[in-house]
């Protein structure tokens, strides 16, 4: 059984000493040492270029992020047949802040309009409904206070209503009992297993009606 | 958009926000990095192809828990070298035994062998070394890491890396008598 | 003379606070089981003493009940919206955001997705020209609308910092859904308007400089 390396030769290869610092008795020993330096193998290793798309292709299956689900949520055909139609009406109207009373067809249901808010109006096509009601944080949540009317006869209703500045977490009710929220609108969870759209009502540069 | 000049840290923010398209940024920046650490540790290109692989798909799955996204780099390392580790002991497993290199016997008298058997002989040696001997080894001498480098960079002292190296030293001597 | 003048700071706030308790007692009676009023009350109480809103309990306890929720659900709900406004005004206060507005928006927030040092850091942001309660109800919209948190931050940062009119904040939820609608997913539409935003910086004002290292070194 051979002897291991004398230590001054251990640091000679751990680059803490030169062949000069050692004895003249382990130069050959150091000779050795030196030798089994020379012989590793310093070359770079390359791998393959397929590699980066063998990890982009197991990554991207793995990707399933919030966003997309919420994207598949919104573009999904679950949503309500007859909301549905509402979404491009509604993405204008629902979010518009403050814009011109000549494009309102119904009068505000608040007969007064408090300092800092703005008209709001929300728009749900639901031809099958005999009664639609808009409820939420701004009327707290009386399913009774706030309805929308029919607006022609093709199953959009609507309602046009003052919001105090700030957020506004809301829902439609139809026929007093169908929880439904805007299409057009982001949406919360409620905490009670529903969801609500949110609305915000900020101060704008435009004149308030 | 395309983040290939930026660092680390924008590059794995811009992930996790769901660009995901992004970490093929990082891969190509850090594929090679560690491609001969990873083959002096396994043994084979091949072997390190398949822990780097790997490494890189776990550290996507990880992502949201890399503390320091700036430093990316060194925590890819410690999750390529878990890899590298796990496949060596898998290796072992389903192998049953250490491969024994082809070393002449210790009484042997040939001449000098020529570099590249040289170099041959110590990559067999160095085989039979330990895993973590073989590591120190490899970021010493391969990737000349200083001590505490390395002692930061797997998680040991000084010390216990120095012990370790020394003997790693006595074994690959014992194994490479025949360069005298 | 210190006791004096805190018996009178008492004393002046007391019917306030009567009057708050009252007013949770009085809108829930009727709405709510007596059980659920005395426990909301409870949980507004907490809210008063520290300096949170009290409407966003009560709202949310009206909400429960016209929605048919169980009495133990209507609390919970209630109780997780008095964390939520905690959350908000412990991450608010630090960066001198203390309005009723801005923890409402900053506990809206929370509920939305976004942790408590991304509203911290929403805030910060927020200049005289962009109110933190707006900054922080447009992020909320944001990721409500499928937005990572961290991306709906960044964007609403730097539309702020290109020095923007407050209109185009309070723009970015519905120029977002019109990218959407047209089939581009959240978070690319949100990094499309980031890019927008930065392109009106000054390069001054844009980030500096990045480095790597030594490539050599593992």
């Amino acid at each position: 059984m051979s002897r291991g390396f004398d230590p001054l030769v251990k640091q000679l290869l751990d680059g803490e000493r030169t062949i000069a610092d050692l004895p003249p008795e382990l130069h050959a020993e150091a000779a050795e040492a030196l030798r089994l330096q020379s012989a590793i193998d310093r070359r770079d290793v390359s791998l393959s270029r397929d590699l980066e798309a063998r990890v982009m292709a197991a990554v991207r299956a793995r990707a399933d992020s919030p966003a997309k689900r919420a994207w598949r949520w919104l573009v999904a055909p679950s949503v309500p047949r007859w909301a549905i139609g509402a979404l491009a009406a509604a993405s204008l109207a629902a979010l518009l802040i403050g814009r011109s009373s000549s494009k309102q067809t119904t009068p505000p249901v608040t007969a007064s309009q408090p300092a800092e808010s703005a008209y709001v109006k929300f728009v749900l096509y639901a031809p099958g409904a005999h009664r639609v009601a808009l409820a939420g944080t701004f009327n707290q949540w009386d399913a009774g206070a706030t309805l929308l009317a029919r607006a022609g006869d093709q199953g959009v209703w609507t309602v046009t209503v003052a919001l105090p500045i700030g957020q506004h977490q809301y829902a439609f009710v139809v026929d007093g009992r169908r929880w439904v929220t805007d299409p057009a609108a982001p949406n919360v969870d409620d905490g009670f297993g529903r969801r609500n759209s949110i609305m915000s009502v900020t101060p704008t540069s435009g004149p308030a009606l | 958009m395309e983040l290939k000049g930026d660092p680390d840290g924008v590059v794995v923010r811009a992930v996790l926000a769901g660009e995901v398209d992004q970490y093929a940024v990082l891969v190509r920046r850090y594929q090679n990095r560690y491609a001969r650490y990873a083959a002096q540790l396994l043994g084979s290109a091949d072997d390190a192809e398949d822990a780097v692989q790997d490494a890189f798909v776990r550290a996507y799955d990880q992502l949201a828990q890399c503390r320091d996204p700036d430093n990316f780099a060194g925590w890819f390392f410690l999750i390529l070298r878990n890899r590298c580790f796990a496949q060596r002991r898998r290796f072992r497993r389903e192998s049953g035994l250490d491969s024994v290199p082809n070393v002449p016997a210790p009484d042997n008298v040939e001449a000098p062998l020529e570099q590249a058997e040289r170099r041959k002989a110590l990559q067999e040696a160095l085989a039979i070394l330990t895993m973590e001997q073989r590591e120190v080894f490899v970021l010493k001498h391969v990737e000349e890491l200083s001590y505490e480098e390395i002692a930061a960079r797997v998680g040991t002292t000084v010390a216990a890396l120095k012990m370790r190296m020394h003997r790693a030293y006595d074994r690959l001597r014992e194994l490479l008598k025949e360069m005298r | 003379m210190k006791r004096l003048w805190f018996a009178l700071v008492v004393a002046s706030l007391t019917p306030v606070m009567l009057a708050g308790q009252r007013d949770v007692s009085a809108r829930l009676a009727g709405h709510v089981p007596p059980a659920v009023v005395a426990q909301v009350q409870r949980l507004a109480d907490t809210a008063v003493a520290r300096g949170l809103p009290v409407d966003p309990l009560v709202n949310k306890a009206l909400e429960g009940a016209v929605k048919g929720a169980l009495p133990d659900k209507i609390v919970s709900a209630v109780r997780a919206v008095l964390q939520q406004l905690d959350l908000a005004s412990d991450a608010l206060r630090p960066v001198g955001v203390t309005s009723a507005n801005a923890i409402e928006a900053g506990a809206f927030a929370i509920a939305a997705g976004l942790d408590s040092g991304e509203v911290a850091t929403v805030a910060r942001s927020a200049d005289r020209a962009h109110p933190a309660a707006t900054a922080l109800q447009v992020v909320a919209t944001l990721v409500a609308l499928g937005v990572p948190p961290g991306r709906g931050v960044g964007l609403v940062q730097a539309t702020i910092r290109s020095g923007e009119p407050l209109a185009d904040l309070v723009s970015l939820p519905s120029r977002l859904q019109v990218a959407m609608a047209g089939g581009v997913p959240p978070a690319a539409a949100a990094e499309g308007l980031e890019r927008a935003a930065l392109n009106h910086l000054t390069p001054k004002a844009q980030g500096h400089g990045k480095g790597q290292g030594n490539p050599h070194r593992p």
